[in-house]
C-alpha cells in the first residue's frame, strides 16, 4: 500500500516537472502573457515583472513553485485575477457531475447494448454496431451540436446551458457519454462473444441454463476484464471531452478554465489542473486494480 | 370618519399605482460571449464586457450620441484655461450599494487606488500619466492637478476605470483584483451572483436616481432582475434566442444575421465600434514594403468591396482609414483614395523590380519570390478575419503575383514573431473610445504597438499637439493630417473594415442601445419588456 502511495506521488511529480518545462520551452515570453492585449510600455513590463517575480532564474521559480505546492499554495492565475485554488474549487463540482454523469450514460448505454446484441442476429448486431462506430468518428463537437438543435432549440426539452437542475445535464452528459458507449460496447461485445463460444458456455448450456443467464452469470465476467482496462482510457477522453462540452453548453468547469489557461499561457492554472488530472488518473487506476481483483478471484490468489 | 377611511384607502392605490407598476417583476436573460477577466472596473480591459460595468458602476462624466461629455456622478466640470486644473462639482445624493455616501473623498480614494504599485501599471501609465494630485475642496467639490494638460483626461473620466467603488470595499474586498460582491459600486443593479463559466446575475438598485444626462428615463431601473449567460459559441446563442430561452445575445456573426432577419419576432442592431479600425499594417523595416510602391501595389491589388461582400455578405462596413467610421476624427476626404485598380499594382510592382514570374506564378526579384507574411495570435482572431485574410491572399496572387502566407499561431509564437521582425503583414483594430489614443500607441516612433516601424517626426509632433489641446475641432484638423500622412501619403497602411456590434432579441424587449463611447452593447439600465 505503502509502495503504490509512493508510486502515486512520484506520477504527481513527474507530471508537474513535465508541464512545467513543456510551458517554459514553449514559444514566447510569460511578461508578453502578462501584458496581454494592453498597453505596453517598458514601465508596464517592468512592474509585471517584478510584482510576479519574473526576474529570478528559471531553477528558482521552479523550486520555489515545489515549495509552495507542496504547503498547497497553488498560486495566482495570470488572466483570472484570482488564487487558482479559488478558480479550481468552483469548477470541480460542475466538472465531477458531469464526467461522472457521461460516464455513467456510457458504461449504461455500452452495457444494454451488449447484452441485448450479443450473439443475436446479423441485423441487430449490425445496427448496434454501425451506431457505435458513428458515436466514436463523429467529432463532439457535431454530436454536441447536432442534440442541441434536436431537443433543444427545436423540441424544447433540454435547456441549452448552465449547471441548474438536472434537465441540463442530460444533452452534455450525452455528448460526452455517446463516444465511450461506442468504443466501449465494441469492446463488450466481443468479449461477451468470445466467452459465449468457450468450453465452459457449452458445458453451462447443457446444464440447462437459458441464454440470458449464462450471458449475465457467466460469460459478462469474463468480457468485463478488458472493457474495465478502457475504463482508464475513458478517464483521459472525459476530461479532454469536458473541454467542447462545457465550452458548447455554456456550463462551467475545469475544461472550460483548462482551454483559457493554454491559449493563454497561464501557467499556475495548467500547472494545476495537470496535476488535478494526473491525481484522478492516479485514484482511477488505484480503484481499478481493486476491480479487476473484485472481478476476477484467479489475481486475488 | 367612517367615510374617511375608503377615501385613504383611495388615495393611498392612487399614489401606488405607478410605483406598483415600477416594482413589477420583470426578469430578462441576456447571452453573451465573453466572460469577464475581472469585475473590477478600476481593472477592465475587455471591450466585449463593457456593457456588464455600467450596471454596478457609474462613472463620474458620460459621453453623449455626438460624443460630448456629459454629467454623470459629477453634475459640472470646469477646466482651468492652462488645461492643468479640474474642478469636479459632484452629486450630493448618491450612495453606493453598502450605504456608504459617495463624496468628494470617495473619488479621490479611487483616483489614489491607482497608485498602489502593481496595480494597475497600464492605466498609472497611459490615462494617467498626467495626473499629480486630488484635492478634497468640499464634501461635493473635487479639484484634480495636473502635470501637463491632457486632451484625453476627460475621456478617462468618462471610462469604466473612473466607475466610482465604494472607498469602504476597496480596503475590505477579499479579492480586490477580481472584485465580486463585496467591491460595489453606485450603478442601477446590484450583482449578486456569478457563477464563472456560466453567469452572471443582477437585481436592480431600488435607490437609484442618479443616471447619466443621455439616459432615456430617470429613477431606478425598469428591470427587477437581469442574467447575463456565458455562451461562447455563435450557432449556440443564436439557437438559444430563436427558441426563447433567452431574450437578447449579443454578437451575431454574418452567416446567423439571415436568420434572425427572417424571424418575425426577433429584431436586429447593429452599431460600428469606436476606435480603429482593422487594418493591414505593413512592416517597412525590410524587404519588401520598405519599398512604397510594393505597399500600394499591396493595395491596388485588392477588390476590398468584393471581398467583404463574400466574407461578411454585406453585413459589414469598408474602411478607408486607420480611424474608424464612428469617430469624431474620422477623415471622410481619404475615401476612394486608393485601392482596386489592378493595372496600376501590377505597373507598380514592374517599376520596383518584381518583373520575373516563377512556375506558380508569382512574382521574383533576384531569384526571390515576392513574399509577404501575416502572422495572427490564435486567441485574437476574431470576426472570421482568418477568412478574410485567405480571400486577400487569393486575390494578391491572381491579381499581382504576390505570395500572401497566414500564419495562425499560438500567442507565444506570434509574439516571437513580432519581436524578431519576423512578419511583414500585421492585423489590428483598437477599441479606444477615443481615437486618439490608439493612434498613440501605433503611429509614434517605438510607440508600443508600432508594427510599421515606419516613423515621421512631423505625425509625432501633430499626436503630441493633438493630445495636449482640448478643443475637438482642433484635434480634428491635426488627427486628419496624420491620417492623410499615413493612408496616402507613406501608404503604411491597408484599412479593411469598421468592426461592429450586433445586439438581437426578442421584439418585446426595448430599449436596447449602444454605448455611445465605445459602439459597443449598452448595459441594461433602459431596458425594459414592452408590451
Amino acid at each position: 500500500m505503502i509502495r503504490r502511495l509512493g508510486a502515486g506521488l512520484a506520477v504527481l511529480w513527474a507530471a508537474a516537472t513535465a508541464a512545467y518545462a513543456a510551458l517554459l520551452l514553449a514559444p514566447g515570453d510569460t511578461v508578453d502573457i502578462l501584458v496581454g492585449d494592453g498597453p505596453d510600455t517598458p514601465e508596464i513590463r517592468a512592474d509585471i515583472i517584478a510584482d510576479w517575480g519574473l526576474d529570478r532564474p528559471e531553477i528558482v521559480q521552479y523550486l520555489s513553485y515545489l515549495w509552495r505546492l507542496l504547503h498547497g499554495d497553488l498560486g495566482r492565475s495570470y488572466q483570472l485575477q484570482r488564487g487558482v485554488g479559488d478558480v479550481l474549487a468552483t469548477q470541480i463540482g460542475p466538472t465531477a457531475q458531469l464526467t461522472l454523469a457521461a460516464a455513467g450514460t456510457g458504461v449504461a448505454l455500452a452495457g444494454i447494448i451488449a447484452l441485448v446484441t450479443a450473439g443475436r442476429g446479423r441485423w441487430l448486431r449490425g445496427a448496434a454496431s454501425a451506431a457505435e462506430l458513428a458515436s466514436v468518428s463523429v467529432p463532439p463537437f457535431l454530436i454536441g451540436i447536432v442534440l442541441l438543435s434536436l431537443f433543444s432549440f427545436t423540441l424544447g426539452w433540454f435547456p441549452v446551458s448552465g449547471a441548474q437542475g438536472p434537465g441540463a445535464l442530460v444533452l452534455p452528459a450525452l455528448a460526452l457519454g455517446l463516444p465511450i458507449a461506442g468504443v466501449l460496447g465494441q469492446v463488450l461485445r466481443g468479449g461477451l462473444e468470445r466467452a459465449l463460444e468457450q468450453p465452459f458456455a457449452v458445458t453451462a448450456r447443457a446444464r440447462g441454463l437459458t441464454e440470458r443467464a449464462l450471458v449475465a452469470r457467466h460469460a459478462l465476467r469474463h468480457a468485463l476484464i478488458p472493457a474495465v482496462t478502457l475504463a482508464g482510457w475513458f478517464t483521459g477522453t472525459l476530461l479532454g471531452g469536458a473541454v467542447i462540452t462545457e465550452v458548447l453548453f455554456g456550463r462551467p468547469g475545469l475544461g472550460q478554465v483548462a482551454m483559457q489557461a493554454v491559449t493563454g499561457r497561464d501557467m499556475p492554472v495548467v500547472m494545476a489542473v495537470v496535476l488535478l488530472s494526473a491525481l484522478a488518473y492516479v485514484t482511477i487506476s488505484t480503484l481499478l486494480d481493486l476491480a479487476y481483483r473484485a472481478i476476477d478471484p484467479r489475481i486475488r490468489g | 370618519m367612517k367615510r374617511l377611511i375608503p377615501a385613504l384607502l383611495l388615495a393611498l392605490t392612487a399614489c401606488g399605482a405607478p410605483a406598483a407598476q415600477d416594482a413589477r417583476a420583470t426578469t430578462l436573460t441576456w447571452a453573451i460571449e465573453t466572460q469577464p477577466i475581472t469585475l473590477n472596473p478600476q481593472l477592465w480591459s475587455q471591450n466585449k464586457v463593457r456593457l456588464l460595468v455600467f450596471n454596478q458602476f457609474d462613472a463620474l462624466i458620460s459621453r453623449g450620441e455626438d460624443g460630448s461629455f456629459q454629467p454623470w456622478l459629477a453634475r459640472s466640470w470646469q477646466v482651468s484655461d492652462d488645461g492643468l486644473t479640474y474642478t469636479l462639482d459632484l452629486r450630493d445624493d448618491v450612495t453606493f450599494h453598502d450605504g456608504t455616501r459617495f463624496d468628494a473623498a470617495a473619488v479621490k480614494a479611487n483616483l489614489d487606488q491607482f497608485r498602489t504599485p502593481g496595480y494597475n501599471p497600464a492605466v498609472a501609465s497611459i490615462q494617467l500619466r498626467a495626473f499629480k494630485e486630488a484635492k478634497v475642496l468640499s464634501p461635493t467639490t473635487l479639484e484634480i492637478t495636473l502635470k501637463e494638460p491632457d486632451a484625453l483626461f476627460l475621456d478617462f473620466l468618462a471610462s469604466p476605470y473612473a466607475g466610482q467603488v465604494s472607498p469602504k470595499s476597496l480596503k475590505n474586498a477579499k479579492d480586490l483584483e477580481f472584485g465580486g460582491l463585496d467591491l460595489v459600486g453606485t450603478g442601477p443593479f446590484i450583482l449578486d451572483r456569478y457563477v464563472q463559466g456560466q453567469e452572471i446575475h443582477y437585481r436592480r438598485n431600488p435607490a437609484y436616481k442618479w443616471p447619466p444626462a443621455g439616459a432615456a428615463h430617470q429613477g431606478p431601473a425598469h428591470l427587477s432582475e437581469i442574467t447575463y449567460r456565458f455562451l461562447p459559441e455563435a450557432a449556440v446563442r443564436v439557437g438559444a434566442l430563436t427558441s426563447g430561452q433567452v431574450q437578447v445575445i449579443e454578437g451575431v456573426p454574418a452567416t446567423e444575421v439571415g436568420l434572425i432577419k427572417k424571424d418575425p419576432n426577433l429584431a436586429l442592431h447593429t452599431a460600428l465600434n469606436s476606435g480603429t479600425a482593422y487594418s493591414y499594417y505593413f512592416n517597412t523595416s525590410h524587404a519588401p514594403f520598405d519599398d512604397r510602391r510594393v505597399r500600394e501595389a499591396f493595395r491596388e491589388a485588392v477588390d476590398v468591396d468584393a471581398v467583404l461582400r463574400s466574407v461578411y455578405q454585406d453585413t459589414a462596413t469598408r474602411a478607408w482609414s486607420i480611424v474608424g467610421k464612428r469617430s469624431p476624427f474620422y477623415d471622410a476626404t481619404l475615401e476612394r483614395t486608393y485601392g482596386g485598380d489592378v493595372a496600376r499594382a501590377n505597373a507598380l510592382l514592374d517599376a520596383a523590380g518584381w518583373r520575373e514570374r516563377d512556375a506558380e506564378g508569382f512574382r521574383v526579384k533576384a531569384g526571390k519570390r515576392l513574399t509577404v507574411r501575416e502572422v495572427a495570435s490564435a486567441p485574437f482572431v476574431r470576426d472570421r478575419r482568418d477568412i478574410l485574410s485567405q480571400a486577400i491572399q487569393a486575390q494578391v496572387k491572381q491579381n499581382a503575383g504576390i505570395d500572401l502566407q497566414v500564419r495562425i499561431v499560438d500567442q507565444g509564437s506570434a509574439q516571437q514573431a513580432l519581436d524578431q521582425d519576423q512578419y511583414e503583414i500585421f492585423g489590428n483594430s483598437r477599441g479606444d473610445s477615443d481615437a486618439g489614443a490608439a493612434l498613440n500607441l501605433i503611429l509614434p516612433d517605438k510607440a508600443s504597438i508600432n508594427r510599421t516601424n515606419f516613423t515621421d517626426p512631423r505625425v509625432d509632433e501633430w499626436l503630441a499637439a493633438a493630445s495636449a489641446v482640448s478643443d475637438p475641432a482642433e484635434r480634428a484638423k491635426l488627427y486628419a493630417k496624420v491620417q492623410r500622412a499615413a493612408v496616402v501619403d507613406n501608404a503604411i497602411v491597408f484599412p479593411l473594415y469598421v468592426p461592429a456590434d450586433q445586439i438581437a432579441a426578442a421584439k418585446s424587449v426595448q430599449g436596447l442601445g449602444f454605448d455611445p463611447a465605445s459602439g459597443t452593447p449598452a448595459g441594461a439600465y433602459d431596458v425594459r419588456i414592452g408590451t
